[in-house]
């Protein structure tokens, strides 16, 4: 029986204090009054029962101390809030005397409706940790005393805690950091929920709870003593933390006022109440995105100290490794220093200067870095006062050096936390946070950016083999940059209302481009990806066996690397939605729709020739010409299949143009330019037999690797062969002069002033071992139903010096016309695709056999 | 009044239709599973860079649906007609008895449960 079952006064007391509490809620929105008051009432409570059993003689006065813990001891009882109760009693022979007596304070606590548990413990098991239940010991760090022997709770504070905290407090603060690392992982580590849980998600109430126990037994471990004023954090913080908390007990008050029980998850409908109540914002009704930017801010401070205290841990084993580690990290880098993982601005770091300030975060993307709560509050305030502008034109080799690292996503969400991306990309504030509202993404639309380019990086180091065909493609990709740029930019016009978003963000995306100066051609591969980047989810819907969706996929995307990065632009954007979205059947059916639409794209590349006048597409990337170059361009691309189109920028057709206009005066232009790691060199020659044997020979017998070859040629048999070499000794980096050399002696080849043999005698030094690592076998295959004009072979090979030249070689002998051709390395691998014709038609079949055999003989009599 | 259950194995790319047009004839439950397999149509073999790569089991829907003994002539119909193209792949539908069905919401028990 309880005591107070017949005491209405007591109850009415607490309800009508209830009731003032909600109104006074209702009308000052103040969470931590509601939070306090709500204590005050419950230990109104508590002590009237307390007084009762000892009037009623049911328990000495002095047996026990009863003391709050956890959220109760802290006075922060919301107003769903479980109660918990300690009896502490002197020793064990006390505890079985008088037990069930104080259990009926605990009833009747039960029968006003509170939901309390109560433990009973003597002093010395207070002191005595128990890794299974370690929430009790955290919950007496919380400790408050209400009633009962003052010394009884006095020793436990003064003598039993702090002993508990010297002999186990290394185990406690693991235990503690464990167990709320396990709880951030849970939330997929990120504030950023379409729906957060404002208690157990990071950033949430408990979060600000951990970090108060950890900086309290930090503090005791370092002091040996209790600190004084009650305050764990250097003024500064504690005020921005008073602030985000305040705002968190609010939220929380109102989501239990509104759910009717301890329900802490913050659902669409939630937001828009608490954002038209205007809930921790001094009762201002606001536009819900709006006011979630600021739930966000808040929870981002709680979650920043959260985590940088855990950080701060001592590891329970330092190893090794992690020794150096940070010893490395420190000696490394004169002007940021490290202190465990988190980035340090020693004093002066020139904040106010974009090149040091973007520093810091390419440091942070290329190494598993965080930034300290100091460094990022430095940032924060140097923020306002940078002029923005400045910073557009050299913004995009840091942004690319970010994008392309291992912890880009990391960089990019630490940017985001100080308003850096914002002020950089303006366009990027309008999603800063958003919350869009569907049944399938779960976080906002800025965390869904940044876990896309998460997702692709960490490709790098997939097990499962359905990942790891994507990461092979991830790394042949020549501007991943450009990929990564995409996803960063793909949904930033989701914010704008109206307009469907995939034009919205083109639209943004466009400005972004425009202002970091990215060259023309690499704008338009960005643009693309966005404007397409729903496309190939969209053919996945389809049937995917069917070559007409091949095909007209195959025709968007044009260009084997443009596949490849759309490819991986779904890939990434798809797995972002949330944790369950990418299942390894939609890998397989995404991985099938690639294949297929990649041997596509070598399959057919001479069906769509350009036939005298440009379709509209590509007129606007000429535009600006004037009417007569326009003519010839049109003359000259005539006859070339749409691939050349794709393939090349309109600068470097319009240097083709160039040089076919000089052939009248010099029948074979030469032109060498480094590209990217590479040396390119482009031929524009009438074709004639032994054309493309000769180029590659040549290249060979300098000792170049040619790892990409594109031939093209038009109606009027121009030819316009392009080879992408790697300088493997270094000639043409260290000698200019050989520069010249190279190109007359390619020139003079191809007129035939010079026989390829003597060439190669004559350079002979070259040859030298060459080593694979991997062994690929040779693969000859012939087929004539792809394309309509030409009869298709692809050689699968070891890659080795001179293997163009032997299989170019091969080709000529027997007098097949190379149309088209397509060389790719990938590893070891060579990949080449030739277009062959025989008197302007495909090759008979008694040709094809001798190709094939021929081939074979050579490739495999070779096989070092 | 006695149930069925319909296991139909089909395209993916039919999924959007099939549920469009079930919902048409007042269908509105049913669990989508993503399901890989093959009938007699065997897999399905693209040589990407030399490897084989061979798709022996093919990515298709698999959809389950409990009905009313009244409603499954109508359902399968609508499934069939929406997804026969005629061709090897197109799928099949399974019929089975079901003893008996239970809403965990509430208790409810029979073809009301449904």
């Amino acid at each position: 029986m309880s005591v107070l079952s017949s005491s209405s006064e007591v109850r009415e007391t607490y309800e009508d204090g209830l009731a003032r509490l909600r109104k006074e809620f209702e009308a000052s929105g103040s969470g931590t009054a509601v939070v306090h008051g709500r204590s005050q009432l419950v230990d109104q409570v508590i002590r009237r029962c307390y007084e009762h059993l000892v009037e009623q003689g049911a328990v000495p006065s002095n047996c026990v101390a009863i003391v709050a813990l956890g959220g109760y001891g802290r006075r922060a009882l919301f107003p769903h809030s479980d109660v918990d109760l300690l009896f502490l009693f002197k020793d064990s022979r006390e505890e079985a005397t008088h037990k069930d007596a104080l259990s009926r304070v605990y009833l009747d606590l039960w029968d006003l409706k509170i939901r309390a548990s109560a433990t009973a413990r003597t002093v010395a098991e207070c002191g005595r940790f128990d890794p299974e239940n370690m929430e009790f010991t955290v919950s007496t760090l919380d400790s408050r005393f209400l009633l009962g022997d003052t010394e009884l709770f006095e020793r436990v504070r003064t003598k039993t805690l702090p002993g508990l905290l010297r002999k186990s407090g290394g185990t406690l603060l693991t235990s503690v950091a464990e167990s709320a690392r396990s709880r951030h992982h849970k939330f997929a580590n990120t504030i950023y929920h379409l729906e957060p849980n404002v208690k157990e998600g990071p950033g949430g109430v408990r979060d600000y709870n951990l970090a108060c126990w950890l900086a309290l037994v930090s503090y005791f471990r370092r002091a040996q003593s209790w600190p004084e004023n009650g305050s764990l954090f250097e003024p500064r913080l504690q005020s921005e933390l008073d602030s985000a908390v305040e705002f968190l007990f609010s939220l929380r008050s109102f989501l239990h006022y509104r759910n009717g029980r301890d329900d802490n998850l913050l659902s669409w409908e939630a937001q828009d109440a608490a954002a038209a109540n205007g809930i921790g914002v001094r009762r201002q009704a606001m536009d819900t995105a709006q006011w979630m930017r600021s739930y966000f801010r808040h929870a981002r401070l709680v979650a920043g100290v959260a985590i940088q205290l855990l950080e701060e841990l001592p590891p329970r084993k330092a190893s090794f490794k992690t020794t150096l580690g940070r010893w490395r990290a420190r000696k490394s880098n004169g002007d940021l220093s490290i202190v465990a993982g988190a980035i340090v601005l020693p004093k002066g770091y020139p904040t106010s200067e974009y090149p040091s300030l973007l520093n810091v975060f390419v440091r942070m993307a290329r190494q598993e870095l965080r930034l300290g709560i100091d460094a990022q509050r430095a940032i924060t305030q140097a923020i306002p006062q940078l002029d923005a502008s400045k910073a557009a034109q050299s913004l995009w080799p840091y942004l690319r050096r970010i994008l392309i690292s291992r912890h880009a996503a990391d960089a990019l969400r630490a940017m985001r936390d100080c308003g850096l991306l914002d002020a950089l990309i303006p366009e990027f504030k309008l999603i800063d946070a958003l919350v869009i509202r569907d049944f399938f993404h779960r976080y906002t639309v800025d965390e869904h950016s940044f876990l896309t380019i998460e997702t692709l990086h960490a490709l790098r180091a997939a097990t499962a083999e359905w990942k790891k065909r994507f990461a092979e493609i991830l790394g042949e990709l020549e501007r991943p940059e450009l990929l990564f740029l995409s996803l960063l930019l793909h949904d930033v016009g989701k914010a704008i209302e109206g307009e469907d978003h995939v034009t919205a963000s083109l639209t943004s995306a466009r400005e972004v481009l425009t202002r970091l100066g990215l060259p023309p051609e690499e704008g338009e591969t960005v643009e693309f990806l966005i404007q397409n980047h729903l496309e190939m989810s969209a053919v996945m819907r389809r049937d995917v066996f069917e070559a007409k969706v091949v095909g007209a996929l195959a025709e968007r995307v044009g260009t084997p690397e443009m596949l490849k990065m759309l490819t991986l632009l779904t890939y990434g954007d798809i797995s972002s939605v949330n944790p369950e979205a990418m299942t390894e059947w939609k890998a397989e059916n995404l991985w099938h729709v690639y294949v297929a639409t990649s041997n596509f794209l070598n399959r057919h590349v001479d069906e769509e020739r350009v036939h005298g006048t440009l379709d509209r597409q590509s007129l606007t990337r000429f535009g600006t010409l004037p009417s007569l170059l326009m003519r010839d361009l049109e003359g000259f691309i005539d006859g070339l299949p749409q691939r050349y189109l794709r393939t090349y920028g309109s600068e470097q057709v319009l240097k083709h143009l160039e040089l076919a206009s000089r052939l009248w005066q010099q029948p074979v232009q030469v032109v060498l330019a480094p590209h990217r790691n590479l040396y390119e060199l482009t031929v524009v020659t009438r074709d004639k037999p032994f054309l493309f044997a000769a180029l590659a020979g040549a290249l060979s017998a300098w000792g170049m690797e040619i790892v990409k070859a594109n031939a093209f040629s038009n109606s009027k048999g121009t030819v316009i062969d392009c080879f992408y070499f790697k300088d493997r000794f270094r000639t043409l980096d260290l000698n200019p002069s050989e520069h010249e050399r190279i190109k007359k002696d390619i020139s003079e080849v191809v007129r035939g002033d010079r026989s390829l043999e003597h060439l190669i005698r004559a350079r002979s030094g070259f040859k030298s071992m060459h080593r694979a690592r991997v062994k690929i076998e040779t693969k000859v295959t012939i087929d004539d139903e792809s394309s309509a004009h030409s009869t298709l072979l692809e050689v699968i090979a070891q890659d080795r010096p001179g293997l163009l030249y032997r299989m170019a070689e091969v080709l000529a002998e027997l007098k097949c016309n190379i149309e088209i051709a397509l060389i790719d390395t990938e590893g070891e691998m060579a990949l080449d695709v030739f277009y062959l014709t025989l008197n302007g038609g495909k090759l008979p079949q008694a040709l094809q056999d001798s190709v094939r055999e021929a081939l074979q003989e050579k490739l495999n009599g070779t096989n070092q | 009044m006695s149930m069925t259950k319909v296991e139909a194995i089909i395209q993916p790319s039919k999924l959007e239709p099939v549920k469009e047009a079930l919902l048409e004839i007042g269908v509105e439950g049913m669990t989508i599973l993503e399901v890989r397999g093959h009938g007699r149509q065997k897999g399905h073999t693209e040589i990407y860079r030399g490897r084989e790569y061979t798709v022996d089991l093919l990515p298709k829907i698999k959809l389950e649906l409990v009905l009313a003994d009244e409603m499954v002539d109508r359902a399968v119909q609508t499934i069939v007609s929406v997804t026969r193209t005629g061709r090897i792949g197109d799928g099949k539908i399974f019929l089975s008895r079901i003893d008996d069905a239970i809403r965990i919401r509430n208790d409810e028990r029979g073809v009301t449960a449904l």
